[in-house]
């Protein structure tokens, strides 16, 4: 029998390469695979599956960055988010002081500002040190402070006050004199300002001056265990990475490439082990009939009507939430998707003659059930398969949000969900919102697809046709 | 002198178009129907008996096509007419069919009143006691009383149902009745009823009708003339005496088909059939499309196309062996 | 060779009608009585047929006998042992001993097996050979028992690429897999096309003469039953109403039921289109649920008269050489004919009573 079943399987696959959309479903499968296994390779910051919600790690990025491909359809509209390596390095000894200098060039090219410019050392003892900032058109600025903190240390454009201050000092003299009386130094929109065109309006409605900006920074080291380490510059700019950033400046192409492997994980996972729960208990229960029928039933009923939403809390105040859980309590719920209509396709199925002729021959009502009956659900039960992978990974999602969700995963709905409840929709950040979304639908697809074959395949008098 | 011709079909060719490629379930068919006669159209199932049905109303089933040929409605191509024309005037109006299974097409959810009412009102035009009182008399007409009017199909027998629908399609008053396989669904008293109706409404009213089955033994009880399809052409085509009498049908199919079908009356040690099955229209044979499964076939059988000709008066056949001299 | 394979004795099968609320409230309850009291028994090697029109409980009999319904009240023995209330291994043996050829052959066969699945079906259940060589072996066997040969072509080939008659000889196969001694067969040309019918029925034949089968023919047929059977029991409305050997039962009905059936049967011989047939019975079947009393037929016989309602059902009676009627007025039938009947309805004047 083992050969048998061997060879029938060779032949469903050479059947089912001659169907193009079951193809087509395969071709996109294969795709999610790859992305789970080429994930190392394809992410851009490589601790994302770890650190997805340590707000830390992703504080330096662009806040709502497009994707930066919408450059090559705007011009070159947005500057690209960059960090910038210090340049000219060099140390020279002041008296017992010991300065090390450094320049960050950065080459603006962009139709608009960058959303922020950070600088960022890490420190250790005394120290002093002074920031120099020139425009292309030679206007500078400069900045200065000392500290003992050791540790990390920046400088935010557009947080700082005092960096506010000195761009306001350099460019108000540019504008009519009776604008900047108006303004509040410590409360301008620096960035802007900083990359503005030295004329009237400056302050108010600044235009771009592309050019090469250097910010000069010069580190005083008091003591000779004083150090500066790790010094860059971060352009936070209008479009980052392939799909952009959110709302807590998340890189979103990485999000969704460490989402694939849960996506498939969840959606496969529950769909399969719900799918062959409620398909053999449909079919039982619509094979046998009478009384089992009516038991069955009425434990389906029940199954369906109880709320999920309080036993999901109260188990997640008895357990840890994990994905793994979360999976085996959705397959609890979800068994209940197909057994409504496997019931009554059993029910159609039964009244065939073949059935009656099994009976006759001696077939017991476990060979009809899985020989007979069971792979002509196949077909549907691979459909509600390929329907309940996007409703489980939605509906992961939002159990994500009562606390239930696995902090330590990203997933495709966490996204999504995250995207909705910060109103993406109503701000019209589509690049949070289409990715995740198209991500589901195809993997949604992807399987329908595939399901659909299997359908023409295993309903050999649709062949005919 | 001859009774006057009611239909009249000319090389009718109806091909189906289908991934296999084409199928030509009509090829070339000719014959004519007179007024109050019975037109037995007998052959195995795919012989195109069914398509030629659907043909003369101009209602191919898709992807079937009337590709070339006259259907002459009392003298009118209504091939030429168009569909609307078609729909006013010939369908219905002048030829109606009942379709096999037709009596378990009655909408289960209407009285019988409210569908046989649809159907007259499709038509004509008429006030409401005039189409009750006509309903009332096509149902007398088929020995139903007037109550059935009011009830439900599932209240009906089968035979009930069957006499409904023959009465559905003789309300416009047709001169030519199709049906196909009216009484294969039917049990034997039932069957013997329908004939019984359908002949006593040729003589009463003077229809004429196409009957189409696969038994012969049914078209020897109703009809005047019998026409034997095989592989979408006439195989043979004679009167009831011609094909039922003591000399026998002539073209061999007939003869097997007849052997193969039983005798109550007649003790027989075994039955004849007929070996093979109908051929691949797709790609029929050359010559003779029987020859491959006929018993006394001849060189030149595969060999040159035959047509059908005229043995002696009202019998066609289209058989080599007939003309072999 | 007179000793009976299979015997049914008062064989019973009612089926229980839906009830109303109102019904279930009163304790009423409505009977289907499908098979009401049915008794014959068949020699080992005999066709013996079982004829009626739909409705009459020939299938029903024919899968109480397969022990497809569990049988209401009488008694089924097949070979010597009572299979009435059979369960487990016995039943297991008793589904190796008769096997069942079903109508439709478009549904018998699950359509997502292949001949090869559908032909070891029976082998796998019952655990039959000792390797799969030795299945297939068999296998390619019955199907040239069968005729479907080369079998290489038919195993790996699907139901629906088959024709009728094709489906029908592989159906025929898998009853044969299993050797059984007892062949149901329901109608198993009816729905394949005339020419080929005779040559379904001629294998049939052979086979039961090759390998000494029995078979039960259920057919609403009599012209086919005529040629195939040895002996022949019409039923009507549950019940036998005569039995003999088909020739006789044919060419000499003595029921008036028989008559009817006999006279709407249509032959193909000239002469007869320019005459309405002539079926002597009237009104229509009526139903299981309410099943006449008295004699079953009389509502529709034309030779009722006042007993045949008013007093007991009548039994098969013998009326010599093994033809067995159950009819209080044969005797006045045969001699008198049609100058026997009471009423004067007759299909003859088919209008007026067609709704009755």
């Amino acid at each position: 029998m083992r050969r048998d079943q061997g060879s029938q399987l060779r032949t469903l696959l050479r059947e089912f390469r001659q169907v193009r959309f079951g193809m087509v479903g395969a071709a996109l499968f294969v795709v999610f695979l790859l992305i789970v296994a080429c994930e190392p390779f394809l992410l851009s910051y490589g601790e994302v599956n770890s650190r997805w919600r340590d707000m830390l790690y992703w504080a330096d990025g662009p806040r709502y960055a497009l994707p930066v491909w919408v450059n090559w359809f705007t011009g070159k509209d947005y500057a690209v988010s960059q960090v910038l390596e210090p340049e000219g390095l060099s140390e020279s000894q002041v008296g017992t002081m010991r300065i090390v200098s450094m320049d960050f060039p950065y080459a603006f090219q962009a139709g608009r500002p960058p959303k922020d410019l950070v600088l960022k050392m890490t420190i250790t003892g005394r120290v002093t040190y002074s920031l120099l900032v020139e425009r292309p058109d030679g206007r500078s600025m400069t900045y200065q402070k000392s500290t003992t903190s050791t540790g990390a240390q920046e400088l935010r454009i557009s947080i700082d006050q005092n960096l506010r201050e000195r761009v306001f000092q350099m460019m108000a003299s540019a504008d009519d004199p009776a604008v900047a009386a108006t303004k509040n130094p410590k409360q301008i929109d620096a960035v802007p300002i900083l990359f503005g065109e030295a004329k009237p309006g400056v302050l108010t409605n600044p235009e771009v001056v592309q050019g090469t900006y250097h910010l000069r920074l010069q580190v005083a080291l008091a003591s000779d265990e004083a150090r500066v380490d790790k010094a860059e510059l971060i352009v936070a700019g209008g479009v980052s990475g392939l799909l952009g950033t959110d709302g807590q400046k998340r890189d979103l192409w990485s999000g969704l490439i460490a989402g694939t492997k849960w996506a498939l994980i969840i959606g496969l996972l529950t769909s399969l082990i719900s799918v062959i729960v409620g398909v053999i208990y449909g079919v039982t229960s619509g094979y046998f009939g009478g009384w089992v029928d009516a038991l069955m039933n009425r434990v389906f009923e029940v199954a369906v009507n109880i709320p999920l939403l309080p036993i999901l809390i109260v188990l997640s105040a008895v357990f840890k939430p994990s994905i793994w859980l979360m999976i085996a309590l959705m397959c609890l719920f979800f068994w209940t998707g197909p057994v409504k209509t496997v019931r009554s396709i059993a029910l159609q199925i039964k009244e065939n003659t073949y059935i009656e002729a099994a009976h006759g021959l001696g077939a017991s009502h476990r060979r009809i059930l899985f020989r007979h009956m069971l792979p002509q659900l196949v077909p549907y039960a691979f459909a509600s398969m390929a329907l309940a992978v996007p409703g489980a990974i939605t509906y992961e999602a939002s159990v994500s949000l009562i606390g239930l969700g696995d902090a330590t995963v990203v997933t495709w709905g966490q996204i999504l969900f995250d995207a909705f409840s910060s109103g993406a929709v109503l701000q019209g950040i589509w690049w949070w919102i289409v990715p995740p979304g198209l991500a589901i639908a195809f993997m949604g697809m992807t399987f329908a697809f595939m399901g659909f074959a299997m359908d023409t395949i295993l309903n050999p008098r649709l062949k005919t046709r | 002198m001859e009774k006057e011709r009611v239909l009249e079909v000319k090389d009718l060719e109806l091909h189906y178009f289908t991934r296999k490629g084409v199928v030509k379930a009509v090829d070339k068919l000719s014959f004519f129907l007179r007024r109050g006669e019975t037109l037995g159209v007998v052959g195995e199932s795919g012989c195109g008996k069914t398509t030629m049905g659907t043909a003369l109303l101009k209602m191919p089933t898709p992807p079937g096509r009337i590709v070339g040929g006259e259907i002459r409605v009392d003298g009118q191509d209504i091939l030429k007419l168009s569909e609307n024309e078609v729909r006013r005037r010939v369908r219905w109006e002048n030829v109606a069919m009942v379709f096999q299974g037709a009596m378990n097409c009655l909408t289960p959810v209407y009285t019988i009143r409210k569908q046989m009412r649809e159907t007259l009102l499709q038509h004509r035009e008429m006030p409401k006691p005039e189409i009750e009182r006509r309903m009332k008399q096509y149902l007398n007409l088929v020995g139903l009383p007037d109550d059935v009017l009011s009830r439900y199909p599932h209240e009906l027998s089968g035979g009930m149902k069957q006499r409904v629908v023959i009465a559905m399609a003789l309300f416009l008053e047709p001169k030519v009745v199709i049906c196909d396989e009216p009484t294969t669904a039917l049990d034997v008293v039932v069957q013997a009823q329908i004939i019984n109706l359908l002949k006593d409404l040729k003589a009463e009213l003077g229809l004429s009708f196409i009957f189409i089955t696969h038994d012969l033994s049914i078209e020897a009880e109703v009809s005047d003339r019998i026409l034997v399809m095989y592989a979408g052409r006439i195989a043979e085509l004679g009167t009831n005496d011609q094909i039922y009498g003591p000399q026998g049908p002539a073209h061999p199919y007939t003869q097997r088909l007849l052997a193969a079908t039983p005798r109550l009356h007649e003790e027989v040690a075994e039955l004849a059939f007929i070996p093979g099955t109908p051929p691949d229209l797709v790609d029929p044979p050359t010559g003779c499309r029987f020859h491959p499964r006929c018993a006394v076939v001849m060189e030149r059988c595969s060999r040159d196309d035959i047509m059908l000709r005229e043995i002696e008066p009202d019998h066609l056949v289209a058989c080599w062996r007939c003309f072999h001299d | 060779m007179t000793e009976p394979i299979l015997t049914v004795e008062n064989l019973t099968k009612w089926f229980p009608v839906k009830r109303s609320l109102r019904q279930v409230l009163r304790g009423e309850r409505t009977w289907v009585r499908a098979v009401d009291g049915v008794s014959f028994s068949v020699n080992k090697g005999e066709i013996f047929g079982l004829v009626g029109e739909s409705g009459c409980g020939k299938t029903t009999t024919g899968k109480l006998i397969m022990k497809l319904l569990e049988i209401t009240d009488g008694k089924l023995t097949v070979k010597g042992r009572d299979a009435t209330h059979v369960r487990g291994s016995a039943l297991a043996e008793h589904r190796r001993d008769v096997q069942m050829i079903f109508q439709d052959p478009y549904s018998s066969m699950n359509p997502r097996f292949t001949i090869r699945d559908v032909l070891m079906e029976p082998l796998e259940i019952h655990k039959v050979g000792k390797s799969e060589s030795e299945r297939d072996a068999w296998v390619r066997e019955i199907l040239q028992e069968v005729k479907l040969s080369p079998p290489d072509e038919f195993l790996v080939r699907h139901p629906h690429m088959l024709s009728g008659g094709q489906r029908q000889r592989a159906a025929t196969a898998r009853t044969l897999m299993l050797n059984p001694s007892i062949i149901v067969a329901d109608e198993p040309v009816s729905m394949i096309d005339l020419s080929t019918r005779a040559e379904i029925l001629y294998m049939m034949k052979q086979l039961q003469r090759e390998m000494g089968l029995t078979y039960i023919y259920v057919t609403h047929d009599l012209s086919t039953a005529r040629y195939f059977v040895d002996r022949l029991a019409v039923m009507y409305l549950g019940r036998i109403i005569e039995m003999g050997r088909g020739g006789t039962v044919i060419d000499e009905a003595l029921h008036p039921y028989t008559k009817a059936l006999i006279g709407a049967v249509c032959e193909p011989v000239a002469g007869r289109v320019n005459q309405d047939k002539d079926v002597p019975i009237k009104g229509e079947i009526p139903a299981a649920t309410n099943i006449p009393p008295g004699c079953r037929f009389h509502p529709r016989c034309l030779y009722a008269v006042r007993e045949c309602w008013e007093e007991e059902e009548p039994t098969l009676v013998d009326v010599g050489g093994g033809h067995f009627v159950a009819c209080r007025r044969y005797d006045e039938i045969r001699r008198l004919g049609p100058a026997a009947r009471t009423s004067e309805a007759s299909l003859g004047v088919r209008r007026k009573n067609a709704s009755a």
